[in-house]
């Protein structure tokens, strides 16, 4: 690189000819001179220095050399461990967390993932299993079709309502501003397992919990801090979509407890909102893996033997 | 180019050999760093006003290293470690800021 500086002349070294002088005007305008002024005045003392006494000796400035080097390394390698010590000083549960979050969420996708093709591989099963019984030319078609909707099998579309139930907002400390640890009117699963009982009782026929539809088997229950439908979290607001006849829908806004849910909103600011849809999409429940139960060959009775667990919810 | 090639290796050999350092002297790196890196600047900027001088580089960076290790040391001994530290670290920033300012100028002439 060519020099094209000129010889500092508006640039003071420090306490040198110029005759100014550290200590004086230290105040305002330090930073000034800070800017101004060279910060290692030795350099242009040694500059100096060697053009009035000529080059150095040969085996001096190799020695130069390599210290210059040694130096860079030794600035490599301090960096290079004090970042490695940075980092093992960053909290081992901060490193913890982290992992397990993007854990939980690959593997959410993938659960997304793996649902989506049973989804379009049930779809498909389905389809072909129509062709085939519209092959034999009965209404076996249309009795299963019904029977499947009845299961949460499929999807389903009709009139019916919605129900949301959210947290009330957290009571802060008047005198602290601190986020009060006890919400009394946080949604538990017991509130959502109440309406949705509430709402078979009054003759719902197909029931999802924020988009996941609730099959013979579907559990509602908290793990920790979170509320879980079939193991898949779901967060406040609750929307509970449900399909149903217009008395449903009456029975449901006249029962007790709706009026209960009404009053917690008044005591606690819990959120409950009833809202009628002429048109409501509920997609299919997850396939439901009856592991001990079994068919019965045909011929047999349909009704359930008095010797068996009584199974239901 | 020599130290910047033996800057490379050394950081390097922290990195692969993950040389082991005393408990004690764990809490000066960081100064010590900070501290090396206004050296380094303050050569770099006179490497560039070809004015580059070894043996004022290697004094300047050991004395750098070594005063502020020293005084977080001090500081440590006397109770008023982190208080010391945070100065050093804003008296060596002024300085680094200063010399890449300098750099700047002489690279860019902006």
């Amino acid at each position: 690189m060519t020099d094209e500086l000129p010889p500092p002349e508006g640039e003071p070294t420090g306490p040198g000819p110029s005759g100014r002088t550290w200590g004086k005007a230290f105040g305002a305008d330090l930073l000034a001179r800070l800017y101004e002024t060279s910060l290692e005045p030795g350099y242009a003392a040694a500059t100096e220095r060697r053009r009035r006494e000529g080059p150095q000796r040969p085996a001096l400035r190799r020695l130069g050399k390599a210290g210059t080097a040694a130096m860079a390394l030794l600035f490599g390698v301090l960096v290079a461990v004090t970042y490695r010590h940075a980092l093992a000083a960053e909290p081992e549960s901060h490193r913890t967390h982290d992992q397990l979050v993007g854990e939980v969420k690959s593997q959410r996708a993938q659960t997304d993932r793996l649902q989506r093709r049973a989804d379009r591989l049930r779809q498909q099963v389905s389809d072909q299993r129509d062709r085939a019984l519209s092959l034999g030319g009965s209404d076996e078609v249309a009795r299963l079709h019904a029977l499947e909707a009845s299961d949460g099998l499929v999807k389903v579309r009709g009139p019916g309502m919605t129900v949301t139930l959210s947290d009330a907002p957290t009571p802060k400390d008047p005198v602290t501003g601190k986020e009060n640890a006890e919400n009394l009117g946080r949604v538990l699963d017991v509130d959502i397992q109440d309406v949705v009982n509430e709402l078979w009782r009054d003759g719902a026929e197909a029931v999802a919990v924020d988009g996941q539809r609730l099959g013979a088997t579907s559990t509602i229950r908290t793990a920790g801090e979170a509320i879980l439908v079939d193991f898949r979290p779901v967060t406040s607001p609750y929307t509970i979509t449900v399909i149903g006849s217009e008395q449903m829908r009456d029975r449901f806004t006249a029962s007790a407890t709706a009026a209960r849910y009404e009053g917690f909103v008044q005591r606690y600011q819990m959120g409950f909102r009833m809202q009628r849809s002429s048109q409501l999409t509920l997609a299919a429940a997850a396939d439901q893996q009856l592991r001990y139960a079994h068919p019965v060959p045909s011929g047999g009775s349909a009704s359930p033997s008095a010797s068996g667990h009584g199974g239901g919810r | 180019m020599i130290a910047l090639i033996a800057l490379a290796v050394g950081v390097f050999v922290g990195f692969v050999l993950e040389p082991t350092v005393p408990t004690g002297l764990q809490a000066y790196l960081p100064i010590a760093v900070v501290a090396a890196l206004d050296a380094v600047t303050g050569g770099v900027r006179a490497w560039l006003r070809k004015e580059f001088n070894d043996k004022q580089f290697v004094i300047s960076f050991v004395s750098n290293v070594l005063v502020a290790a020293l005084i977080v040391y001090l500081g440590d001994k006397l109770g008023v470690g982190a208080q010391l530290s945070t100065g050093v670290v804003v008296v060596l920033g002024m300085r680094i800021f200063a010399n890449v300012a300098a750099i700047r100028q002489t690279l860019f002439k902006a």
